[in-house]
C-alpha cells in the first residue's frame, strides 16, 4: 500500500507540474500580454515598459517561470493580481474555504440522500415510486442550473418571501455558515442536480450489485433481505461513488460558476472565470494551480478509497 | 446602491496608476471622502460644476501662462484646513510619479509645468512652460488635482503627520531626472527621494507594494481601520470595506462643504451577474440599481424619457437613463497588412471610410436594438449628454445611412460592387490599391450585451450590401483591446476591432490627443493627419476653439462611429430624492440624496 500511494503521489507532482507549466506558457501567448491586461487600452508604451520591468515580465520566459516556482514552493507566493489589488494566495484563502461550504454541503446533502434514494429505487423497481423517483432525477439532471437557481428564487425568495435572493453575503466561511437561511436555495439548487446524477448511479451501481454471485451465495446461505441489502450489495454499490465522489473534489473546490452567478455568491468559480476574461495572469495560475491540485488529490483519494473498499484492487 | 456585475471598488489612495483607474474606485469611493480641486458634473452636462468644487474658478494670465485659484474655505475631519500647500503637495508626488499617474500623457502636467507655488494658505500660482488652452487645463489638468492632507505626509506607520519632507517641500526644490529615452523619473533632491517615499507608503497602506507588487499586503482589509484613511474633507468617510466590494460609508460629521449628507449610511453592494442584482432589486434588497438591457420590456419615448419600467419593478421603483461623456466606434487598423496586406491602405481610403460609415444605421439599431435608450455618435464629441462643446454640424450626421451612395462611392472608385459575393478592384488607380484586392476584413469585437451582437450582425449584412465581407469574431473585452495596439510592419496583421469605445474622464476636455493625435497611446488605429495634429495641438496649446477640430474629424472618420447606448438605466427607488440628474461623467453626490417621508 505505502509503495502504491508513493507512486501516485509522484505521478501527481508530475502532473501538478505539467498543468502548471501549460497554463504558463498559454498565458504567455495572450494578446497585448499581462501589462496591456492590466494598464488597459490608455497605457503607453513608457508605461507598459515600467509595468514589465516591475512584474520581470521582461525576463526571459524560462527566467519567470523559475521565479514563480521559487516563489511557490518557498513562501507560497501565487503571484498579485492587479484587477483585485491583492495577493493570489490570499484571495484564494478568502474565497476556498466559502466556496468549500456551499459545494461541500451540497455534495455532502447529495450523498446522503441519492444513496437511500438509489437503494429505494432498487427495492421498489419497476414500481410506481420508482418512475417517479427515475422521472424526477431526470427533469432535475436535464435542468440547467441557471434556470432551477432563477426558479428557486422567484418562488421561494420573492413570491413567498421565504428565504433571501442572494447566497451569504460574508467575506469568510465562518460568516457563511452563521446565515444557514440564506444558505438554503443555492445549497438547494445545487444539490437537487447532484443528486438526481448520484441517485441514477446508485441504482445502476446496486442492481448491478445485485446480479454478483456473492448476493446469490449470500441469499442461499439464508441471509435476509435487508443484511443482504446494506451488508453485501450497497458496500459494493458504493464503490463506483467513490470514485465519483473523489472526481468531485476538483468541482467542490473549482466552485459552481453558475450557481455563485445567479445567488451573488463570489466563490473560486466566479474568481477563475474573471481571471480568464479579465487576462489576469497569476490569479488564472493560481486558481488553475489549486483546480489541479484538488484534481490530483481528488483522484488519488478515490484510489486509495478504492483500495480500502475493495481489497482486489489493493492485492492486484 | 448597486455596483454593476464583478466591479468592485479596491484602491483607497486617490492618486493611483492605470491599473486601478476606474470609475467605480475614483467616483464610488475615493471622491466621496477626498474631494477632487475641481469637480466635473453640472446637472447632466460634463462641465465643471463651482458649486461643490474646492477652488474658486481658476484665472488665465500672461498669454495663458499662467493659472491661479484661491482655495474656499474647507476643513479636513481632523481639522486641519485644506491649503495652498496641499495642492504643491500632490504636485510634488506627481513629479516623482508621473508614470505612476493614470492621467499622464507626455506633454501634459508635470512635463508643462515650470513651477508652482502656495502664495499664501489660500492661493496658487501654476506657471507653465509655455501658453496653454484654459478650457483644456482647467477641464484635463486642474481637474486631476487633489489636496492631500498633511496627515498623509509619512512614509512609516506611527509617524507624526508632516515627518516627510515632501508636503512642506517648494515644487521647485523636489528635483527630478527624467530618462528622455523611457520617460523614467529619478528622484535627485532630497525633498524628491522624501516625495517618493511617501507615495510608496500610502500605495501600501492602499494595497499595492510599487517596489514589490509580488510582496504579501494585507491593506485592503485595513481600509475602513487604518487611521490614515480616515482624514476626509468629504463628505463621507469609511466605516466598512470587504475584499468583495462591500462598502459601508456615513457622514462626516465635520463635513465643511455646502451639500451635507441626509442618509444615514451610503452602501454600496458588489453584484456577480445583471440576474443577482435584477433579483435583489425586485427583492427589496437595494434603492439604487440598474435595469439590464435585456429586461427592458418597454422602449423609451426619446433618449431622456424613459419608457415604462419593468412590470415587476414599476410598483416601487423609477427608471433615468444615464448617459455616459463618451463616444463609440469602430477602429480600423490603418496599417493593417492584413486582407493581403491591402487592408491599411483600404482604410486609408476615404471614399472607402465614408462608403462603409455610410453603411451603418444607427438610429435604426438604437430604436430596434437598444430601445431608444441612446443616441448616435457622428464625430468625436458626444452630442448628449448636453453639453457646450458639440457643433451644430457634429450633431447633423454627414453619413447618414445612404447603402445608394456607398455603392456609388465603390463603383466611381474603382470598385465592382458585388453585393452577393466580396466587391473587388478593378481599377488600381481610382481604387488606391491593386486591381483585384478585395473588400474583406475580419472584424472581432468585445462580448457585449445582446443587442450590441445583434447590432453587429445587422451591421455585417448592412455592409454586405456594398460586397464588403466583414468577418465578426467575439472576444473578451481584454482579448479585443490587447490585439488591437498600435504596430507597423509585416505583424500588424489586425484589420479593425470593436470595444466600445472612449469615455472622456478623467480627461474631461473632448480633444483627442490621446484618441486621434498620431502616435498617441490610445490611437490604436495609428491614425495620423497633419491638419488634425495641428487642430488638436493649436486646442490644447493655442487659442483655437474644439469646433474645427470636430467638424474636421467628422468628416474624415478616423474611425466609425457606433451608436452610444446609454450608460446605465438606473432604477431609483420611489421617494428617494436627489439621484437625477445623473452626472454623465459617473460621479455621484450621496450626501444630496434624502428620503421623502
Amino acid at each position: 500500500m505505502t509503495g502504491y500511494l508513493a507512486r501516485r503521489v509522484v505521478q501527481a507532482t508530475f502532473v501538478v507540474f505539467g498543468v502548471t507549466l501549460l497554463v504558463f506558457l498559454l498565458e504567455h501567448v495572450i494578446p497585448g500580454g499581462a501589462a496591456r491586461a492590466a494598464l488597459g487600452q490608455r497605457a503607453s508604451q513608457a508605461q507598459i515598459e515600467q509595468f514589465n520591468e516591475l512584474n520581470g515580465y521582461d525576463l526571459p520566459i524560462w527566467h519567470q517561470f523559475l521565479d514563480y516556482c521559487r516563489d511557490l514552493i518557498l513562501h507560497f507566493n501565487l503571484g498579485y493580481s492587479y484587477k483585485k489589488n491583492q495577493g493570489v494566495a490570499q484571495l484564494i484563502e478568502e474565497t476556498l474555504p466559502k466556496t468549500l461550504v456551499l459545494v461541500g454541503i451540497s455534495t455532502f446533502l447529495a450523498v446522503i440522500v441519492a444513496v437511500p434514494l438509489g437503494v429505494l429505487q432498487v427495492v421498489r423497481r419497476n414500481k410506481p415510486i420508482d418512475y417517479f423517483l427515475t422521472g424526477t432525477a431526470f427533469i432535475f439532471y436535464a435542468m440547467p442550473a441557471f434556470l432551477l437557481g432563477q426558479l428557486l428564487i422567484l418562488y421561494f425568495a420573492i413570491d413567498l418571501s421565504w428565504f433571501s435572493t442572494e447566497a451569504p453575503q460574508s467575506n469568510s466561511a465562518w460568516g457563511v455558515l452563521s446565515q444557514p437561511k440564506d444558505l438554503v436555495l443555492p445549497v438547494l439548487s445545487l444539490a437537487a442536480i447532484t443528486i438526481a446524477a448520484f441517485s441514477r448511479y446508485m441504482r445502476s451501481s446496486m442492481m448491478e450489485a445485485l446480479t454478483e454471485d456473492y448476493v446469490r451465495t449470500a441469499k442461499a446461505k439464508g441471509a435476509g433481505q435487508r443484511r443482504v441489502l446494506y451488508r453485501h450489495a450497497l458496500r459494493n454499490a458504493l464503490i463506483p461513488l467513490i470514485t465519483l465522489l473523489g472526481l468531485s473534489l476538483p468541482a467542490i473546490v473549482g466552485g459552481a460558476l453558475i450557481t455563485e452567478t445567479v445567488f451573488n455568491f463570489p466563490g473560486m468559480g466566479l474568481l477563475t472565470t474573471q481571471a480568464a476574461v479579465n487576462n489576469d495572469v497569476p490569479l488564472l495560475l493560481g486558481t488553475t494551480f489549486v483546480a489541479a491540485l484538488a484534481t490530483v488529490v481528488g483522484s488519488l483519494m478515490a484510489d486509495v478509497l478504492y483500495a480500502i473498499a475493495d481489497p482486489r484492487v489493493r492485492y492486484a | 446602491m448597486a455596483l454593476p456585475p464583478s466591479t468592485v471598488v479596491n484602491y483607497i489612495f486617490p492618486f493611483m496608476g492605470l491599473q486601478f483607474f476606474s470609475v467605480y474606485n475614483i467616483s464610488y469611493m475615493q471622491q466621496l471622502m477626498y474631494r477632487p480641486l475641481y469637480w466635473f458634473g453640472r446637472g447632466t452636462s460634463p462641465a465643471l460644476n463651482p458649486l461643490i468644487s474646492l477652488a474658486s474658478l481658476p484665472k488665465y494670465s500672461k498669454n495663458n501662462t499662467v493659472v491661479t485659484f484661491t482655495l474656499k474655505p474647507y476643513k479636513w475631519s481632523n481639522g486641519e484646513s485644506v491649503t495652498a500647500q496641499q495642492v504643491v503637495f500632490w504636485m510634488n508626488i506627481l513629479k516623482v510619479q508621473k508614470l505612476g499617474w493614470a492621467a499622464y500623457s507626455p506633454g501634459g502636467m508635470p512635463d508643462d509645468v515650470k513651477s508652482v507655488v502656495a502664495n499664501s494658505p489660500t492661493k496658487v500660482t501654476i506657471t507653465l512652460t509655455g501658453p496653454t488652452n484654459p478650457g483644456w487645463f482647467t477641464y484635463n489638468q486642474l481637474s486631476q488635482i487633489t489636496p492631500f492632507p498633511m496627515a498623509w505626509d509619512i512614509s512609516a506607520t506611527g509617524q507624526k503627520a508632516g515627518s516627510e519632507a515632501c508636503a512642506k517641500a517648494p515644487y521647485a526644490k523636489v528635483v527630478v531626472k527624467t530618462d528622455k529615452k523611457n520617460s523614467k523619473v529619478t528622484p535627485v533632491s532630497p525633498e524628491a527621494k522624501s516625495c517618493e517615499k511617501v507615495f510608496e507608503y500610502l500605495s501600501r497602506q492602499s494595497g499595492f507594494d510599487p517596489k514589490n507588487p509580488k510582496a504579501p499586503n494585507n491593506s485592503l482589509k485595513t481600509y475602513a481601520t487604518n487611521p490614515l484613511w480616515q482624514i476626509v474633507d468629504g463628505p463621507w468617510h469609511l466605516t466598512k470595506f470587504d475584499s468583495s466590494g462591500n462598502v459601508t460609508m456615513v457622514p462626516n460629521p465635520k463635513y465643511s462643504g455646502p451639500v451635507k449628507p441626509k442618509i444615514d449610511k451610503f452602501v454600496l453592494l458588489p453584484f456577480t451577474s445583471n440576474a443577482a442584482e435584477f433579483n435583489a432589486l425586485v427583492g427589496g434588497k437595494i434603492d439604487v440599481g440598474y435595469l439590464p438591457f435585456e429586461d427592458v420590456t418597454s422602449p423609451a419615448k426619446s433618449p431622456l424619457v424613459p419608457g415604462k419600467n419593468h412590470p415587476r419593478l414599476e410598483k416601487d421603483f423609477n427608471i433615468d437613463a444615464w448617459y455616459g461623456w463618451g463616444i463609440y466606434y469602430i477602429v480600423p487598423n490603418f496599417n493593417s497588412t492584413g486582407n493581403g496586406g491591402q487592408a491599411g491602405k483600404i482604410f486609408k481610403q476615404l471614399y472607402f471610410r465614408q462608403a462603409f460609415q455610410l453603411l451603418i444605421n444607427q438610429p435604426l439599431y438604437l430604436e430596434k436594438l437598444y430601445k431608444n435608450y441612446g443616441t448616435p455618435t457622428y464625430g468625436p464629441v458626444p452630442v448628449l449628454p448636453k453639453n457646450p462643446f458639440a457643433t451644430k454640424f457634429a450633431a447633423q450626421n454627414p453619413y447618414s445611412y445612404n447603402p445608394k451612395r456607398a455603392i456609388d462611392l465603390l463603383t466611381s472608385h474603382g470598385w465592382k460592387v458585388e453585393p452577393k459575393g466580396v466587391t473587388n478592384c478593378i481599377d488600381a488607380a481610382k481604387c488606391g490599391v491593386p486591381v483585384g484586392t478585395k473588400l474583406q476584413f475580419s472584424l472581432p469585437y468585445a462580448i457585449g450585451s445582446a443587442a450590441t451582437k445583434q447590432m453587429m450582425e445587422a451591421e455585417q449584412a448592412s455592409w454586405q450590401q456594398a460586397g464588403i465581407k466583414v468577418n465578426l469574431t467575439v472576444g473578451s473585452f481584454n482579448t479585443v483591446i490587447g490585439n488591437a495596439v498600435p504596430c507597423t510592419g509585416k505583424s500588424c496583421t489586425w484589420e479593425m476591432a470593436f470595444w466600445g469605445g472612449w469615455i472622456y474622464a478623467p480627461d474631461f476636455y473632448p480633444s483627442g490627443e490621446l484618441l486621434f493625435q498620431t502616435g498617441a497611446g490610445s490611437n490604436s488605429g495609428s491614425y495620423s493627419d497633419k491638419k488634425n495634429d495641428a487642430l488638436i495641438r493649436d486646442t490644447n496649446f493655442g487659442d483655437a476653439t474644439l469646433a474645427a477640430w470636430q467638424n474636421y474629424l467628422v468628416t474624415q472618420l478616423p474611425v466609425f462611429w457606433q451608436p452610444n447606448a446609454a450608460a446605465q438605466i438606473t432604477e431609483i427607488r420611489k421617494g428617494l430624492n436627489g439621484v437625477v440628474p445623473q452626472n454623465p461623467l459617473q460621479s455621484i453626490n450621496p450626501e444630496a440624496w434624502s428620503f421623502t417621508k
